[in-house]
C-alpha cells in the first residue's frame, strides 16, 4: 500500500516544519519520516524536495544511496541477518539461505503477505554470538537452520512442513 | 577573581559533589551489569531483572547499575559485585540460577562464590585479579580502563575518577599549548591512517577563517569492529571531554559526533551524556566559567561504509550523497560548510584527556617510538577470549592472539589473522611476530585500520574470505570512480568463479593487475585499499587459490560449490536418527541397511547434519572435490 | 603577480592562466589528454572517470590533470608507462560496462570513447575482462530525445547541464556502487518528469547515451 494524499503526509509536514525546511537537514528529515511511516513513499520524497527546494530526483538519489532508507513498506517482522566478518565466517550465509528458503524470498524482499522481510546488515557488534540475526530488534545468537525454523514458528509462520517439500522441489523464489 | 582560579574553583565544586556521591556508593553493595550491546544481546536485561527481583524479595540494600563493556565479551552476561570489605569481583556467563546463588550466598551471606568468579578487580590476598592472568599482563588500559566500571549514564561517576580534570587544566592555558602537547605526544589518528593528530590540529588552527568545526568520526563501518561503539556506550564522557579540549585548541564553537544509525544504544547514551555535561556547565556558554563556549550535537549516519571517509562524511552531514571528493583542499582548510574542520576518530579523542592529565612523556613511554601509546582492538573469530582488548603498540600479533586472546579454541590450527577489515589484509603464521604499529603492518601488506582483528583457523578458506571482503567493498563503493566501481566488480566476478572452481590460472594475474590498478587509480581510500585482502591472500596463501583452480579443491572445505556432505557408513549408527530430522530439505534418507545417506540432489549444504551428528559418531564429513564422492561410493 | 604562467608539457613550453586546471591548458594547446567527466564550468571537478592521469615532475605518483591547478615552471608528461597502464586499465573497465554497438549509435565518429581509443591506440572491446551484463533499458518516452543507460559512462555531465544550464533538474544519480545510475525521480520515464526536451543533456553527453531521435530526413524529431 502506497502512502499518498495529504492526510498520509501530515507527519511529513510536521517534521519539515520542525527542521524549518533546511536543506542541510535532509538526512535527519528522511530518517524521521521513515521512522514515522516505516518507509519513504514517493509522495513524501516529492513533498520534502519541494519544501527544501531541491529537485525531487536529488532526494531520490539520497534515499537510494544510503542503506538505511527503504522505498517499500517493511514486513511486520523484520529479519536482519548479520553479515559481519565473524558471522560470515561461521555460517551467516547459511542462516540467510535458510530464511530465504523458508520464506521463499530473497534478501531485501518482503513476503507477498507483507508479514516478513529479509535484510542483511553489517556487523551488529555481537560477534561472540555469531552467527547472529536480529528479529524485530531482538538479537538471536548461534543461529542454525534448525533455529531458523524455530524462530519462524515462534513468529507464527504456518505450514512449514508443506513448504519444506515445495521449497526443495521448486527452489524458486517469489518476487 | 582571575579567570584561571574561577575555572579551577568551578571544576573543584563539581568534582567534590561527584566524589561525595562516589563515597556514598562505595559504602554499600553495588552490582554492575555489563549492559553494552554485547551484554544485552547475551541477556543482560534478564540478568538485571533477576537481580532486582531477588534483591527486593530479600529486601537487601543493594544498588544495581547498568554499566558498559569490560572487554570480556566472550563471558557475557558479565556482572561485577562490590561489597564493602571484599574486593570487587567479576562473574561471567551469569544466568538466573547464578543470580539467585550470588544474592543468597554473597549479598545475604558472606561467600563470594569464587568458583564462579572470573577475576577480582582490586588486588587482594584471596583471589587473582585480571592483571594476574596472561591477558592482564599484556593489557594496558588507558582509554578503556573505566569501561564496564562506571555507569555511562551518570556523569558524576566519570567526574569522580578525575573526569573533565584535563579540560579544566586546559582551559586555564592558551590553546596553542594544548596543540603543542598533543603534537609532542605524537598521538596518531586511530581511525586507520595514523595521521599525527597534533599536526592536524595545528593545520586547522593556522587557517585565517575563524569559524571552525570539530567532528568526531564514529561511523565505524568495518564489519568486524566495535571498539568505537563500545567506548561510546561504556564511557561517552571520555570522548566528549577529548572533543571539548580539541574544540578549545582550535577555538571551534560547534561540534558533531557522527554515529552510525546501526548503533542506537551508543546514540542514546551519548545524548544522555551531552545533556548531563550541559547541565553541569561543561558544554554550552562559558564552559566552567572560562568564557569559552562550545556545544556538541549527534549526527546519525545512515548506513554507508564510505561515509567513514572524511570528505564523504562531511557531504552526508550537509545533506548530500556520501560521495568522497578530490583532495586538496583538505578538511582542515575546507570542510563542513566550507569551513576549517577538524575530524578525528572516537579513539583519537579518547586519548586526549589522559595525555593532558599525565603529560606527553607518559604517553610516549608506552608503545613504540613511531607509534606511541596503546591500541584498542576488537578481537573476534576463532579465538578463545573474544572481546575488546587494549595493548601497548608494539605488542606482537602472536601475543595478541595466543596470550591475550587465549589461542584457537577446539584444538584447531591457527591459519591467519585479518587485520584492518576490508582495507586490511590477512596475515599468516609467519607474520605473527610482527609488532603492531602503523609502519610494520603496512610493510606486511595489511594496515592498522581502526582495530578490527579477526582470527581464522583451518576451517576458513582464504579465497572465500578475500571474496567476502571484496563483496563488501563492491557493495559499499560509492560508485563514482571507474576503478573502484567497475574494478571491484570484475575482481568479485573473478573470485566468485574461483570459489566455484571455474577460474583459471591466468585469472590470478588479472586479479593482481586489477588490484594494483585499483589501488593506484582510485579517488579515495576505499578504492585505494579495497584490493588489500586479495593482494595479501595472493601473497601468503597462493596455493589455496591454485587448489581451487587446478583441482577444484577447497582445502578448508568452505566453498559450497567445491564440497559435498557425506555420511561415512562405517561410523553411522543405525540406532540414531537425528540427522534426518535436522535436514531442512529432507535430503537425508535411511538406506535399506538402516544406515543414513544424503540425496545430493536435494542437499543445500547447510551444515546442519554435520553439526547435529552426535559426537560419539561424527559420521558426517565434508569432501572436496565433490568427485571424491563417486570414488568412495564406487569403492563399496 | 602575472596572470600567466609558463609550463612545459611533453617538452613543449606553453603559457597558461595561473590556477587553471592542467587538463584545459593542455587541450587548448592541442595536447590531448583522455577525459570524460571533466567540463570547464563544472567546479570543483568530479574527477571520477580517472582517465586524465599525467606525470608531473617532482610528484611521486601520476595525478589527475582535471584537478591540478597549473603553477609556474610545472613540467608535465602526458605519457609514461605508469600513466599508460592506468589509462588503459580505466578505459578497459569503462568499455566492459559499455553497450558497444557503434554502427547503430548516433554518436559514431563523434564519440569521446572512440577518440580515446584512437589517440591512445586502445581497443574498444575489452580483452582481459569479460563484458558485464547490459545495464538498464532504453527510455523512449520522450518525443525527440531518448536515453540509453547501457551506453552511459556515468560521467555526470548531463546532470550538471540539466540543473545548471537548463535549470530543470529532471535527472540525477541514484543508487550506489555498481548499481549507480543516471535516473529520474522514482525511475519514472523521462516524459513523466519536468523535462522540457531542451537537449542540453544530448549536447554535453560524451557518448551516445542521451541522443536525439532522428526522423526519416536525418533531422532531429521536432516537438
Ligand atoms: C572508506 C573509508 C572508511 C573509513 N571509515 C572510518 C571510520 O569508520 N571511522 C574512522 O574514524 N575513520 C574512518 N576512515 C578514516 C577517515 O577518513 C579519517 O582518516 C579519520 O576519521 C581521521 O581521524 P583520525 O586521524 O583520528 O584517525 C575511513 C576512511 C575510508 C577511506
Ligand atoms: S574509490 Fe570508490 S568509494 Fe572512493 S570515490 Fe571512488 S568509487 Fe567512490
Ligand atoms: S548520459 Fe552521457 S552525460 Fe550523462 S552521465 Fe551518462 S555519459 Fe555522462
Ligand atoms: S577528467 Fe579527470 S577524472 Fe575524469
Amino acid at each position: 500500500m502506497e502512502i499518498g494524499g495529504s492526510e498520509g503526509l501530515l507527519p511529513v509536514e510536521e517534521i519539515l516544519s520542525r527542521y524549518r525546511n533546511d536543506r542541510e537537514k535532509l538526512i535527519p528529515i528522511l530518517q524521521q519520516v521513515q521512522e514515522k511511516l516505516g518507509y519513504l513513499p514517493l509522495a513524501a520524497m516529492e513533498r520534502i524536495a519541494r519544501a527544501v527546494r531541491v529537485p525531487a530526483v536529488e532526494v531520490y538519489g539520497l534515499a537510494t544511496f544510503y542503506n538505511q532508507f527503504r522505498l517499500n513498506p517493511p514486513g511486520d517482522h523484520q529479519i536482519k541477518i548479520c553479515m559481519g566478518t565473524a558471522c560470515y565466517m561461521v555460517g551467516g550465509q547459511i542462516a540467510l539461505d535458510s530464511f530465504e528458503r523458508r520464506l521463499q524470498i530473497g534478501e531485501d524482499e518482503t513476503t507477498p503477505d507483507r508479514r516478513f522481510s529479509l535484510e542483511r546488515v553489517a556487523c551488529v557488534g555481537c560477534c561472540t554470538l555469531a552467527p547472529v540475526v536480529v528479529i524485530n530488534e531482538r538479537v538471536e545468537g548461534k543461529v542454525t537452520p534448525t533455529r531458523v525454523d524455530g524462530i519462524l514458528l515462534e513468529l507464527g509462520l504456518e505450514g512449514l512442513p508443506e513448504q519444506k517439500n515445495s521449497a526443495s522441489e521448486e527452489g524458486g523464489k517469489t518476487p | 577573581m582571575s579567570a584561571v582560579t574561577e575555572i579551577g574553583l568551578t571544576y573543584a565544586g563539581l568534582r567534590r559533589q561527584a566524589e561525595e556521591k562516589a563515597t556514598r556508593l562505595k559504602a554499600q553493595a553495588v552490582i554492575r551489569i555489563g549492559s553494552a550491546t554485547c551484554g544485552l544481546a547475551a541477556g543482560a536485561a534478564a540478568v538485571k531483572e533477576a537481580f532486582e527481583r531477588e534483591i527486593s524479595k530479600r529486601r537487601l540494600p543493594v544498588k544495581v547499575l547498568e554499566t558498559g563493556c569490560l572487554g570480556h565479551c566472550h563471558a557475557e552476561p558479565l556482572v561485577i559485585i562490590s561489597r564493602p570489605g571484599f574486593p570487587g569481583i567479576a562473574y561471567g556467563f551469569v544466568d538466573e540460577d547464578l543470580v539467585e546463588l550470588l544474592v543468597k550466598n554473597f549479598l545475604e551471606g558472606d561467600d563470594p562464590c569464587y568458583e564462579y568468579a572470573l577475576a577480582a578487580l582490586d588486588p587482594n590476598d584471596v583471589f587473582p585479579t585480571f592483571e594476574d592472568f596472561p591477558r592482564g599482563v599484556y593489557e594496558k588500559k588507558i582509554i578503556s580502563g573505566e569501561s564496564g566500571i562506571i555507569d555511562p549514564k551518570e556523569i558524576e561517576q566519570y567526574l569522580a575518577g578525575g573526569g573533565y580534570g584535563a579540560l579544566a587544566e586546559v582551559l586555564a592555558r592558551p590553546p596553542q599549548e594544548v596543540i603543542r602537547e598533543i603534537k609532542g605526544a605524537n598521538l596518531r589518528g586511530r581511525g586507520g591512517a595514523g595521521f599525527p593528530a597534533g599536526v592536524k590540529w595545528e593545520l586547522c588552527d593556522r587557517q585565517e577563517e575563524r569559524e571552525r568545526f570539530i567532528i568526531c568520526n564514529g561511523d565505524e563501518g568495518d564489519p568486524g569492529a566495535f571498539m568505537d561503539r563500545s567506548l561510546l556506550e561504556s564511557n561517552p564522557h571520555l570522548c566528549i571531554e577529548g572533543m571539548i579540549i580539541g574544540a578549545y585548541a582550535i577555538q571551534a564553537r560547534q561540534g558533531y559526533i557522527y554515529i552510525r544509525a546501526e548503533y542506537p544504544l551508543a546514540i542514546e547514551r551519548v545524548n544522555v551524556a551531552l545533556n548531563q555535561a550541559r547541565e553541569k556547565g561543561l558544554l554550552g556558554e562559558s564552559i566552567l566559567n572560562s568564557g569559552f563556549s562550545f556545544d556538541l550535537e549527534v549526527f546519525q549516519g545512515s548506513g554507508a561504509f564510505v561515509c567513514g571517509e572524511s570528505s564523504a562524511l562531511v557531504r552526508s552531514m550537509e545533506g548530500e550523497r556520501g560521495v568522497p571528493r578530490h583532495r586538496p583542499p583538505r578538511l582542515t582548510e575546507s570542510g563542513f560548510r566550507g569551513k576549517p574542520t577538524l575530524l578525528n576518530n572516537v579513539k583519537t579523542f579518547c586519548y586526549v584527556p589522559p595525555i593532558i592529565r599525565h603529560g606527553k612523556d607518559w604517553f610516549k613511554g608506552m608503545g613504540t617510538a613511531s607509534s606511541p601509546g596503546t591500541a584498542l582492538f576488537s578481537l573476534v573469530g576463532k579465538v578463545a577470549h573474544t572481546g575488546l582488548v587494549e595493548v601497548p603498540m608494539g605488542t606482537t600479533l602472536r601475543e595478541l592472539v595466543f596470550e591475550v586472546g587465549g589461542g584457537i579454541p577446539d584444538g584447531k590450527q591457527f591459519k591467519a589473522v585479518q587485520i584492518g577489515g576490508p582495507s586490511g589484509g590477512c596475515l599468516p603464521e609467519s607474520a605473527l611476530d610482527i609488532p603492531i604499529d602503523y609502519d610494520s603492518l603496512h610493510e606486511a601488506g595489511a594496515i592498522m585500520g581502526s582495530g578490527g582483528l579477526v582470527v581464522m583457523d583451518d576451517d576458513d578458506c582464504m579465497v572465500a574470505v578475500a571474496r567476502y571482503f571484496l563483496e563488501f567493498t563492491q557493495q559499499e563503493s560509492c560508485g563514482q570512480c571507474t576503478f573502484c566501481r567497475l574494478g571491484t566488480r570484475h575482481m568479485l566476478d573473478l573470485l566468485t568463479a574461483i570459489c566455484q572452481g571455474k577460474g583459471d590460472l591466468k585469472s590470478l594475474d588479472t586479479l593482481k593487475d586489477l588490484a594494483e590498478d585499483i589501488k593506484a587509480g582510485s579517488l579515495c581510500g576505499l578504492g585505494k585499499t579495497a584490493p588489500n585482502p586479495v593482494l595479501t591472500t595472493l601473497r601468503y596463501f597462493r596455493e589455496e587459490y591454485v587448489a581451487h583452480i587446478r583441482e577444484g579443491i577447497c582445502p578448508a572445505k568452505m566453498c559450497p560449490d567445491l564440497i559435498v556432505y557425506y555420511i561415512e557408513p562405517e561410523k553411522c549408527s543405525k540406532l540414531c536418527n537425528v540427522c534426518v530430522g535436522s535436514c531442512p530439505v529432507d535430503a537425508i534418507y535411511t538406506r535399506e541397511d538402516g544406515l543414513k545417506a544424503i540425496d545430493q540432489k536435494k542437499c543445500v549444504k547447510c551444515d546442519n547434519c554435520l553439526k547435529t551428528c552426535p559426537p560419539q559418531y561424527q559420521a558426517v564429513i565434508k569432501l572436496s572435490p565433490p568427485e571424491k564422492l563417486a570414488e568412495l561410493e564406487g569403492k563399496k | 603577480m602575472s596572470e600567466q604562467v609558463t609550463i612545459t608539457i611533453d617538452g613543449r613550453e606553453l603559457s597558461a592562466r595561473r590556477g587553471e586546471k592542467l587538463l584545459w591548458a593542455a587541450l587548448r594547446n592541442e595536447i590531448y589528454i583522455p577525459h570524460l567527466c571533466a567540463w570547464p564550468e563544472i567546479e570543483p571537478p568530479e574527477a571520477s572517470c580517472r582517465l586524465c592521469y599525467v606525470e608531473i615532475e617532482g610528484r611521486e605518483r601520476p595525478v589527475t590533470s582535471c584537478t591540478e591547478p597549473v603553477i609556474e615552471g610545472m613540467v608535465v608528461h602526458t605519457r609514461s608507462p605508469r600513466v599508460d597502464r592506468l589509462v588503459a586499465s580505466a578505459f578497459e573497465l569503462i568499455m566492459s560496462d559499455h553497450h558497444l554497438n557503434c554502427a547503430k549509435c548516433p554518436q559514431h565518429k563523434r564519440c569521446e570513447l572512440q577518440k580515446i581509443a584512437r589517440e591512445r591506440r586502445l581497443r574498444l572491446r575489452p580483452s582481459r575482462l569479460t563484458a558485464l551484463p547490459r545495464r538498464g533499458e532504453r527510455d523512449d518516452s520522450l518525443k525527440t530525445i531518448y536515453f540509453d543507460s547501457g551506453r552511459c559512462v556515468l560521467c555526470g555531465r548531463c546532470i550538471w547541464a540539466c540543473r545548471e544550464l537548463a535549470r530543470v533538474g529532471a535527472i540525477g544519480f541514484s543508487r550506489r556502487g555498481y548499481k549507480q545510475a543516471v535516473t529520474t525521480f522514482g525511475d519514472l520515464p523521462l516524459a513523466e518528469t519536468a523535462c522540457t526536451e531542451c537537449g542540453e543533456c544530448v549536447e554535453i553527453c560524451p557518448v551516445g547515451a542521451f541522443s536525439y531521435k532522428i526522423n526519416a530526413g536525418g533531422e532531429r524529431e521536432s516537438l
